[in-house]
């Protein structure tokens, strides 16, 4: 396939809701125009109801475009050929709750066309990846929303698709169930994976997202990188022990005499999320990779969870 | 492109409907079914003691077909609207649409689930119905040979494809009940629809009856059409005879079969064609 093909192109789309019987319509995306290339981490952003959600049903064509043409990796999206390298967690999922989690990913898997010979090796993995080996043999009606999302993402996983989207995957999860999603997204990437990530949870969006759009009542408010879009790039800041007021006054003076300015003072914290998760123990069960990339320390900022923790239960 | 293209596939065809088969064997519909087939059987044995020979026999028959096609009913329109709408209203049909599947795969095999479903709950009670009955002609000939002189009188393969026609029957009304959840936005609505649909393919014979003497030719021709859009349950009833007599005649048993065959393809197309589009 020519490398040139974006992973998601979207152009000119606008999708309406008939929400009354009247014929009432609601626009629920406007004029949307995106692309998504291959191997980037692309975050949408926006409040609630902005059409986020409808923007991602519209890409696996589960939803219909009222005007407009979406492409997955060259393909419209209304054709099943679309699907194909595809992965995808929806919001607040929900599952076939008379499975097992194991059952469950394998039965996905199947859907997918995984290959009999590999699919026990498969399934094992991905459900390692995300964690829950322990729990893979209890039913899914009985798991947290936590762990919902985990299996959620497994299933996304199983077929080793090129693009994984996911609709919220870290809302409703404790600060660290979505930690360790932010990490395992990140790992995705060091595998080459595109993924297409919503949420209306900033913070957690920025460690891991290469390009981000914000939507608003559908339209499209601003996209770009975040380097572009946030970064102060006339600014910097120096990390020192603390100064005495006096040398504070020093300082001020010899950077005026050199022409600089000091812009301010403050004192430096460390994010009440780090805080907590520094304070928490935490039971990851961050596995092995499910497919052949590599299985290197992440380097976000998230702290490391420890992978050797065999006899601890993934968080209820 | 044509690398690229995902051919229909009846392997995931049966995996959906392996799946919905399971999910009615885990949702415990099974247990509830397995009480049904043996209350309904067990309060057939209440008549025993009329004991008026082979006419009881016929008896226990036709009560045990008229609860089978009453509840198989039920039954059929009930599961039918409750396995789709799990899907819909659980989201899972998000997920699982999001696949590389064909939605004609999804809704055969939504059908194919709970057309198993329902074979299982005929096979129950028409072979728990076949033992009774096996059991009670057994003592009747023990009471009185000179009446069962040339051997037993039921003829329990009729029987078994009379139970089999009924499972088709129950196929076709499932197909109707699968076309109406397609388009329709709650279970109440598709089961409300489900059971007039139900009266109206079992009373419509009764309307063509009636109406081809009317002079009208437009409403001669209103009639016969809706006769041919809904299926004449009313052919299913091979019973009346049944299992005595002459026997079955297997050429009308075979015109019936493939009479429910053609049904169930042409309206689960439709099915599937309203819910090619459905916005899940
Ligand atoms: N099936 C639907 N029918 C009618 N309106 C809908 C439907 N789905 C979403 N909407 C409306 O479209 C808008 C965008 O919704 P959504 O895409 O879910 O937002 P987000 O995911 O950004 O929170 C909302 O106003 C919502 O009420
Ligand atoms: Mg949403």
């Amino acid at each position: 396939m020519n490398t040139s093909i974006p992973a998601i192109s979207i152009k000119g789309l606008t999708k309406d809701f008939a929400v009354t019987l009247r014929g009432v319509k609601l626009r629920a995306v406007d004029d949307l125009s995106l692309q998504v290339e291959k191997g980037q981490v692309f975050g949408l952003l926006g409040p609630n109801g902005s059409g986020k959600s409808t923007t991602i049903k519209i890409i696996l064509g589960l939803l219909g475009a009222t005007v407009g043409e979406v492409k997955v990796f060259g393909v419209p999206s209304h054709q099943v050929e679309s699907r194909r390298n595809v992965g995808y967690l929806p919001e607040a999922p929900y599952f076939y709750r008379y499975l097992s989690g194991y059952e469950l990913v394998r039965f996905y898997a199947r859907v997918c066309g995984v290959p009999k010979a590999q699919l026990k090796a498969r399934v094992n993995d991905v459900v390692d990846w995300v964690g829950l080996s322990q729990a893979a043999n209890r039913r899914v009606g009985t798991y947290s929303k936590g762990m919902l999302q985990r299996i959620g993402l497994a299933q996304a996983l199983v077929h080793d698709p090129k693009l994984i989207v996911l609709d919220e995957p870290t809302a409703g999860v404790d600060p660290v169930g979505s930690a360790e999603m932010c990490e395992l997204i990140l790992k995705l990437k060091r595998q080459g994976k595109t993924v297409l990530i919503t949420s209306h949870l900033l913070a957690q969006i920025e460690d891991v997202c290469d390009r981000v759009a914000i939507l608003d009542h559908g339209k499209l408010m601003v996209e770009g990188s975040l380097l572009e879009l946030v970064g102060q790039r006339d600014r910097q800041a120096l990390i020192v022990d603390p100064l005495p007021a006096a040398e504070i006054e020093a300082l001020r003076e010899w950077l005026t005499s050199r022409g600089h300015v000091l812009n301010a003072i403050e004192q430096p914290r460390a994010r009440l999320d780090q805080l907590f998760l520094s304070k928490i123990s935490r039971t990851g069960h961050l596995g092995g990779n499910p497919g052949v990339g590599s299985n290197v320390v992440p380097s976000s900022s998230v702290p490391k969870s420890s992978a050797s923790a065999p006899s601890s239960a993934p968080k209820a | 492109m044509s690398a690229l293209s995902v051919p229909f596939s009846f392997n995931r065809l049966a995996l959906i409907a392996s799946n919905t088969f399971l999910e009615a064997v885990r949702q415990k519909l099974f247990n509830f079914l397995l009480l049904l087939a043996v209350g309904l059987v067990a309060s057939a044995q209440f008549f025993r003691d009329f004991n008026f020979g082979s006419s009881e026999l016929k008896f226990i028959a036709d009560f045990g077909f008229g609860a089978l096609i009453f509840f198989g009913s039920a039954l059929t329109i009930t599961a039918t609207a409750q396995l789709f709408f799990s899907e819909i209203e659980n989201r899972t049909a998000l997920t699982l649409l999001a696949k590389p599947i064909w939605r004609a795969e999804f809704v055969f095999g939504k059908f194919l689930g709970v057309f198993s479903v329902i074979g299982v709950f005929c096979a129950l009670t028409i072979g728990l119905m076949m033992a009774l009955l096996w059991h009670r002609e057994g003592q009747l000939m023990a009471a009185n040979p000179e009446a069962f002189e040339a051997g037993r009188i039921m003829r329990y393969g009729d029987l078994f494809i009379v139970g089999v026609l009924q499972w088709l029957k129950f196929g076709v009304l499932s197909a109707i009940v699968l076309l109406i959840a397609s388009f329709s936005n709650t279970n109440l609505y598709t089961v409300v629809t489900g059971f007039f649909a139900l009266v109206i393919c079992h009373l419509q014979y009764l309307a063509r009856d009636s109406w081809s003497n009317v002079d009208s030719l437009v409403l001669r021709s209103v009639v016969r059409l809706l006769s041919f859009v809904f299926p004449n349950f009313q052919l299913f009833n091979l019973s009346d005879e049944i299992g005595q007599g002459a026997g079955l005649d297997p050429m009308l048993a075979g015109r019936v079969a493939l009479y429910a065959l053609g049904y169930i393809t042409v309206i689960g197309g439709l099915a599937v064609y309203s819910f090619r589009n459905r916005e899940i």
